[in-house]
């Protein structure tokens, strides 16, 4: 990874959320999907867990296959989510990173990343008899409406209720407009910080992003979230005045699409360094940058502007619309070409994006390539395979 | 007195092909699950129910990856190949990723319009109320373009009554599987239900009085071997009901979704129909793909291994289908402290041989027969 002051921050952050998470005695914790609107919980002093991000660790740290056999033991297939079952592993062994999770009282899931969240915290919600609130966010196949939005923002004043009900007291609106300013600073840090990218060479690069993604998806609404962006972004914005890059010759820039393979980020990052070859964006870390859309004073409804942000996810789009994004970020930070990781773990994102590749490479004249892999699980995951493809890839794009 | 099923469901495209023409309404494919076809018949189209096939997949593989389930593949194929030319539409429901994605998969491949039935999965009910109306409305407009003809309220009246007549003559069959086990061969049954995906209702309803008139008639055969539910999404490929035929299991009972799951469903209420099609999609039986906590799974599956008599569940998982698989583990659970024996086997539509499933069924019938 690029060497970044800030990170020791963000790891000093990160410990001390999760041991807040494991040792609070006074604040509820929520069990919460990444793209789900947390400012509803910090608003009334709720701590937010993410199991993706526990799994994606799990997965970093080289745990995920222990767990995942553990959760295949008890029955579940190996079919389904690979963060799903690495958290159901990690649930079952009190294994994994500071010994699992603290339990949950309840649960907010929200559709937009993918229907598959409502089974995975059903199986949570049964096995902690715990309530479970969605907030359903349906699948933009002909773009945003006022229909999707009036029905989110339903939704969203149902969670307010749900909340207040919980906690025996009203929802705190006042705090809540100020996490949601706070939220929209952080999402706008995060996306001007990714958009340094566009400089060239790239002062960083996407396996640092996902990185650094930790504080945007856990943190989304708190202070500490927006000051440590903003010391990113300085460090990010010195190098790129200075042109410094992220990998000592870049000859390449090319889109990742999809999330990371986060068992293989050290040898994809030297793979990559040594084809010159810099990842430069990623439509997964991009997403919380959008999340920045919502205004926060009371008379511009900040009820609609935050279910229209939340329903406006790329992964949530329809292929019209991610196409003409996907051309966009190519022509906008001067990419060579793209990379789409086929992850059988996430259906939302792959299913028909052999098509995607297609379409976009002759939209564009830029090469692409997909590559079979899994966000989690190393069992079904061929170095010779991706590596392979991925060469050819990389000579292809010298060709053109 | 099964044969005129089985012309149906072995003659699939000849069966839709003379029906188009006899009727000359254009052919709306409905994808998995839960569509209310009497808007396709109201609008004057001819719906066909698309839960999958047996092709070789070989086409398929340049567009949805092998982890994508069967159903979605083997369908998709089906347009690949030119096997659905006949089809002028699809319908879709929001039942999975899968299948939102596959809309948006077909929506760039071919010219066909599409419609989608987008299932509100929240417990906000005024919300779920007024969205899914939106839904509807967008649903008929898009009918309506499709075969040129507005949706009347006598039009859907009668079509509610014609679909529900299928769905009740349906249950009759389940109640005589219930109460006398063996007087159908699980495969004849099957192909009985099956024949409802491709026919006209009409045509269909007049098979299925026939078929009563003739099994009322039957004297009970009796049966030995042990009585399962079976519990899956698709109860396709039919090969498995011969394998359970021979080693003499009587199926019971079902809660697939394109079995029990929907024949259950009373006829749909067209007064009120955005409360008609929430109670349609909703209601009666649960669903892996339906979030739904006031018809939980469990207390269903339960109740309905213990009505019906049975002595376990065969869970009939089709590959790659998630929300059948997240479910599974618990409901296992839940039945073995009920006491009831349960085993799994994976099944995927085009699938060619079928020794290792005959051997765990045989497998798990000697348990049960101690």
């Amino acid at each position: 990874m690029t060497e970044f002051k800030a990170f020791s921050k963000m790891k000093e952050l990160m410990t001390n959320y999760y041991i807040e998470a494991k040792t609070t005695k006074e604040k509820p914790i929520a069990w919460i999907t990444s793209g789900a609107p947390v400012e509803f919980l910090f608003a009334m002093d709720i701590i937010p867990i993410y199991p993706e991000n526990y799994a994606a660790m799990c997965a970093a740290n080289h745990q995920s296959v222990e767990l995942m056999e553990a959760a295949e033991e008890a029955g579940f297939s190996q079919d389904i989510c690979a963060y799903a079952r690495t958290d159901f592993g990690a649930d079952l062994t009190q294994g994994g990173p500071a010994g699992g999770l603290p339990p949950p009282h309840f649960l907010v899931c929200s559709t937009n990343i993918c229907k598959t969240v409502i089974k995975w915290y059903e199986v949570v919600a049964r096995k902690y008899n715990v309530p479970l609130f969605i907030v359903d966010t349906p699948f933009l196949h002909e773009g945003l409406n006022k229909d999707l939005i009036d029905y989110t923002v339903r939704q969203l004043k149902d969670l307010e209720n749900f909340l207040s009900e919980f906690m025996g007291r009203p929802f705190d609106r006042e705090r809540f407009y100020k996490v949601l300013a706070l939220s929209q600073e952080a999402a706008e840090q995060w996306k001007k910080m990714l958009y340094l990218g566009k400089t060239m060479p790239s002062p960083f690069n996407s396996l640092d992003s996902f990185i650094h993604l930790g504080p945007i998806v856990t943190l989304r609404g708190t202070k500490e979230c927006v000051d440590y962006y903003k010391l990113l972004y300085k460090e990010v914005a010195e190098r790129a005045e200075k042109k410094i890059g992220s990998i000592p010759e870049e000859k390449y820039r090319v889109l990742w699409d999809n999330l990371p393979v986060w068992f293989k980020m050290r040898r994809l990052e030297r793979f990559f360094e040594e084809k010159k070859c810099t990842l430069v964006v990623t439509t997964y870390a991009n997403s919380w940058g959008g999340l920045g859309n919502h205004q926060t004073e009371a008379e511009n409804d900040p009820y609609e502007l935050l279910a229209a942000s939340y329903l406006n996810v790329y992964i949530n789009w329809g292929f019209e619309e991610r196409i003409k994004y996907l051309a966009q970020l190519i022509e906008e930070f001067s990419l060579t070409g793209f990379i789409m990781h086929s992850n059988r773990s996430c259906k939302p994102y792959s299913v028909g994006m052999y098509r995607l590749q297609e379409e976009l490479s002759r939209l564009t004249g830029r090469p692409g390539v997909v590559i079979e892999a899994d966000q989690n699980d190393p069992r079904v995951y061929s170095d010779a395979q991706v590596e392979t493809r991925l060469e050819a890839f990389i000579e292809s794009m010298g060709s053109n | 007195m099964f044969e005129p099923f089985y012309e149906v469901i072995n003659n699939v495209s000849k069966t839709v092909l003379k029906y188009e023409k006899e009727q000359g309404r254009p052919v709306v494919g409905v994808m998995p699950a839960y569509f209310p076809m009497e808007l396709i018949d109201a609008a004057g189209g001819y719906a066909v129910q698309l839960w999958g096939n047996n092709l070789p997949l070989g086409k398929v593989d340049g567009y949805l990856q092998t982890y994508c389930c069967s159903v979605a593949r083997s369908v998709l194929e089906l347009e690949l190949v030119g096997g659905a030319e006949m089809v002028k539409a699809y319908a879709f429901t929001s039942l999975c990723d899968t299948l939102i994605n596959l809309r948006e998969v077909y929506k760039r491949l071919f010219p066909k319009p599409t419609l989608e039935i987008s299932i509100p999965m929240t417990q906000t009910r005024a919300a779920r109320r007024s969205y899914l109306k939106s839904v509807i409305q967008s649903v008929v407009e898009g009918l309506e373009k499709v075969t040129r003809q507005k949706i009347r309220g006598d039009a859907l009246a009668e079509a509610a009554r014609i679909r529900g007549r299928s769905r009740e003559l349906q249950r009759g069959l389940y109640k005589m599987r219930r109460q006398r086990p063996g007087l159908i061969k699980n495969k004849d049954f099957y192909a009985a239900i099956k024949t409802g995906f491709f026919l006209p209702p009409i045509v269909y309803n007049e098979m299925l009085e026939t078929l009563h008139l003739g099994l009322d008639g039957l004297e009970d055969r009796g049966s030995k071997g042990p009585k399962l539910v079976i519990s899956g999404l698709v109860f396709d490929p039919m090969e498995i009901y011969g394998i359970l035929d021979e080693l003499g299991v009587a199926v019971v009972d079902d809660d697939f979704a394109n079995g029990w799951r929907t024949v259950s469903k009373d006829e749909l209420r067209v007064g009120d129909l955005v409360e008609g099609v929430t109670e349609f999609i909703f209601n009666p039986a649960p669903c892996c793909c339906i979030y739904n906590p006031d018809n939980d799974r469990h207390p269903y599956l339960v109740d309905k291994v213990k009505d019906a008599g049975a002595d376990g569940v065969l869970f009939w998982y089709i590959k790659f289908c998630e929300p059948d698989a997240f479910d599974r583990p618990q409901l296992m659970e839940r039945l073995r402290e009920e006491s009831i024996p349960s085993v799994t086997i994976d099944v995927e539509l085009s699938m060619t041989s079928f020794d290792a499933i005959k051997t765990r069924v045989n497998a798990f019938c000697e348990i049960l027969e101690g």
